[in-house]
């Protein structure tokens, strides 16, 4: 494994563009949620900060820093301190294992009388590319209940309690529908390696000899269904509405951050946009084609990676506003029934899929 | 590349702990929880020997010890809570009964 | 050199966590302790070139196996027993027999298992687990997925005390999901 200098140099840009896309997410998203619940419901939403109130999310956040940092007596105060960081790890690292663009060769520069990039180097777009991506990705988030369950407990809160059991024992159940769902595209492409995932999906299918349809696994016959799951399980594992137990207002108060004030329960309020971006990202690269952009094909240079990373960007943003509009236009399940979707519904789904996806490989239709 | 050596001695040193654990606590989960570092010092001893001798089995092993570990988990925790409800308590020694 | 740098820092992280777990009252910090010297652990698998299993480590111990003894502990509101001592000749002889053993393992270790480096890397991925589990380890394999069915039952029946009256209380509705994740995850 040897590297240089102009390794390090170059991964260390990689994460510098990877955790600002992240950490932008929050305050963008915040934005977009507010005005776009406003455009359903039919209302204004916030526009006196800023023109369109944009710089609303600025006043936010200096809200927060300002406010009275409060630690209840019973609480058990190194658990309660480091909770909101157990929450915010693995929607920060979960992103660094997805390809955000299509690699290209640097070519070689000359600058002052320095050879830079020599042979040739080349560019992947992602900060880690493990032949293990997808293992990463659930590992990590299996890792997010922590943060949710010790908020729950170290408060000394009922509802606090109450909204952590819930919570992890929701994204418990989702994580397995979820993991099954992602099986089947990882089945097509032979790999659990994410690049690999995204190139399958580059082609085409093509209908009665004439139409021609980008191979993104939810345009497959096979893999649609297990887009949708992997979609809705999405949604339970980042605690999204229809399904946000953690913090069922109605019920218990704000669940497992009722305790937490000022920047620790802004960075809860981070950790949930984020790992909705990445959750985003991950649909995208699974189910979405990547940065895969349809009947065009990108060149292995500067401009073809500028121009896939922009569709990537593009797909994400989409993905998000579907997060926004269905938060928005889906009251809440009971939980109960919650459970009963999860276990009896969408596992059986998954698992019926995986066979339908290893029928098409087998029959070679793949 | 870092010795085989290093990775058998942290393994003896965490196996070591967890044997300190279960012969001095009487704290039922905490027993159990010393046995799970326990095993997972004698995975780390089964990875490091199969990168030694270049071998899968000491992985597809490991796999299994997983897979147990998970099932034991299951209904060593199912066990506890049963002696819970029964007795109000997780001290291995007031579990002296074979029935209730 | 980086490589040395890593085992070190997360062979001390691994060791410290472990004294915690043994040496700590409170079973909650005992059981987050015990997710943190995991997680070395799985550092420990990339170091070993078993990246395949460091992520079944991260997603099956630190996902499953610690979130089950957690909710346990938070559910049962163990954290307010207070846990008997232990008798002095217990704790003694505990200590002494421990590390006596550590002493004599380390002894062994060093005299004989030093080993000259591999001289081919070693490349486990999880194709050729794969190949292997459903080739030459097919039988124990099946043997395995029985094993974790029984646990499934078994532990939903041992939890289950009012299996019979067919009244059901909360906390026992919480428990089912969780003992067949930490089965089915395995899978």
């Amino acid at each position: 494994m040897a590297f240089d200098v102009t390794d390090i140099a170059l991964s260390i840009l990689k994460i510098a563009i990877v955790l600002s896309a992240v950490l932008s997410v929050t305050p963008i998203w915040v934005w977009v949620e507010r005005r776009g619940s406003a455009l359903i419901q039919d209302r204004l939403g916030p526009n006196r900060v800023g023109p369109f109130g944009l710089i609303q999310p600025l006043a936010d956040a200096l809200k927060f820093l300002l406010k009275e940092d409060i630690i209840p007596t019973q609480a058990h105060k190194w658990l309660y301190t480091l909770a909101p960081a157990f929450g915010l790890l693995p929607a920060l690292t979960t992103i660094a294992v997805v390809p955000w663009g299509r690699s290209f060769v640097i070519p070689q520069m000359q600058i002052a009388g320095y050879t830079l990039f020599a042979g040739g180097r080349l560019f992947e777009p992602i900060v880690a590319d493990l032949n293990v991506g997808i293992l990463v990705i659930f590992a990590l988030a299996s890792l997010s209940v922590y943060g949710v369950t010790i908020a729950g407990w170290s408060s000394s809160n009922k509802y606090s309690m109450f909204g952590a059991i819930r919570a992890s024992a929701q994204m418990i159940s989702y994580e397995l529908s979820l993991a099954l769902a992602a099986v089947s595209a990882l089945l097509a492409a032979g790999s659990l390696r994410l690049t690999d995932v995204v190139w399958m999906q580059t082609g085409y299918f093509v209908l009665f000899d004439t139409i021609k349809i980008p191979a993104w696994n939810i345009f497959s016959p096979a893999m649609w269904l297990s887009a949708i799951i992997f979609t809705v399980s999405g949604f339970a594992e980042t605690n999204r509405l229809p399904f946000d137990f953690a913090e069922a207002d109605a019920e218990l108060v704000a669940g497992y951050h009722t305790e937490y004030s000022s920047m620790k329960f802004a960075l809860f309020f981070m950790a949930e946009y984020m790992a909705m971006g990445t959750m985003a990202a991950v649909i995208v690269t699974l189910f979405l084609g990547g940065w895969d952009i349809p009947y065009y094909n990108e060149p292995a240079s500067f401009l073809g990676f500028v121009l896939s990373a922009l569709a990537f960007v593009a797909k994400v943003t989409v993905m998000l506003f579907v997060f926004v509009w269905v938060r928005w236009t889906i009251p809440r399940l009971k939980y109960d029934i919650l459970m009963r979707l999860g276990w009896k519904v969408f596992l059986p789904l998954a698992v019926l899929n995986i066979v339908l996806v290893a029928l098409f490989i087998g029959k070679g239709w793949i | 590349m870092i010795p085989t050596q290093w990775f058998l001695i942290l393994s003896a040193i965490l196996f070591s702990i967890g044997v300190c654990g279960v012969l001095t606590r009487r704290n039922g989960i905490t027993i159990f929880m010393s046995i799970e570092l326990m095993v997972n010092a004698v995975n780390l001893t089964f990875l490091a020997y199969a990168r030694q001798f270049n071998q899968l089995h000491g992985l597809i092993f490991v796999f299994f010890i997983m897979a147990i570990a998970a099932a034991e988990a299951a209904v060593g925790l199912a066990i506890f809570i049963s002696l819970f409800h029964h007795r109000e308590t997780i001290d291995v020694d007031e579990a002296n009964l074979m029935h209730w | 050199m980086f490589e040395y740098l890593i085992f070190f820092v997360f062979a001390a992280i691994a060791i410290i966590f472990a004294l915690v777990v043994v040496l700590h009252r409170n079973a909650v910090v005992g059981a987050l302790s015990l997710v943190v010297s995991f997680f070395s652990l799985a550092v420990m698998y990339v170091l070993l070139d078993a990246p395949f299993l460091a992520a079944l480590q991260v997603i099956v111990y630190a996902g499953a196996i610690m979130v089950l003894f957690l909710f346990v502990i938070m559910l049962l509101n163990l954290q307010h027993v207070q846990e008997a001592n232990t008798r002095p000749v217990q704790k003694f002889l505990g200590y002494t027999s421990a590390a006596a053993f550590l002493i004599t393992i380390v002894y062994y270790i060093l005299k004989y298992a030093a080993f000259t480096a591999p001289a081919s890397p070693f490349r486990a991925d999880a194709h050729q687990i794969g190949v292997s589990l459903f080739e030459a380890y097919v039988f124990p394999f099946e043997m395995v997925s029985i094993l974790l069915l029984a646990a499934i039952v078994g532990a939903m029946l041992l939890s289950n005390r009012s299996i019979d009256t067919s009244e059901s209380i909360s906390t026992e509705v919480m428990e089912q999901p969780d003992g067949e994740s930490g089965a089915e995850v395995t899978r």
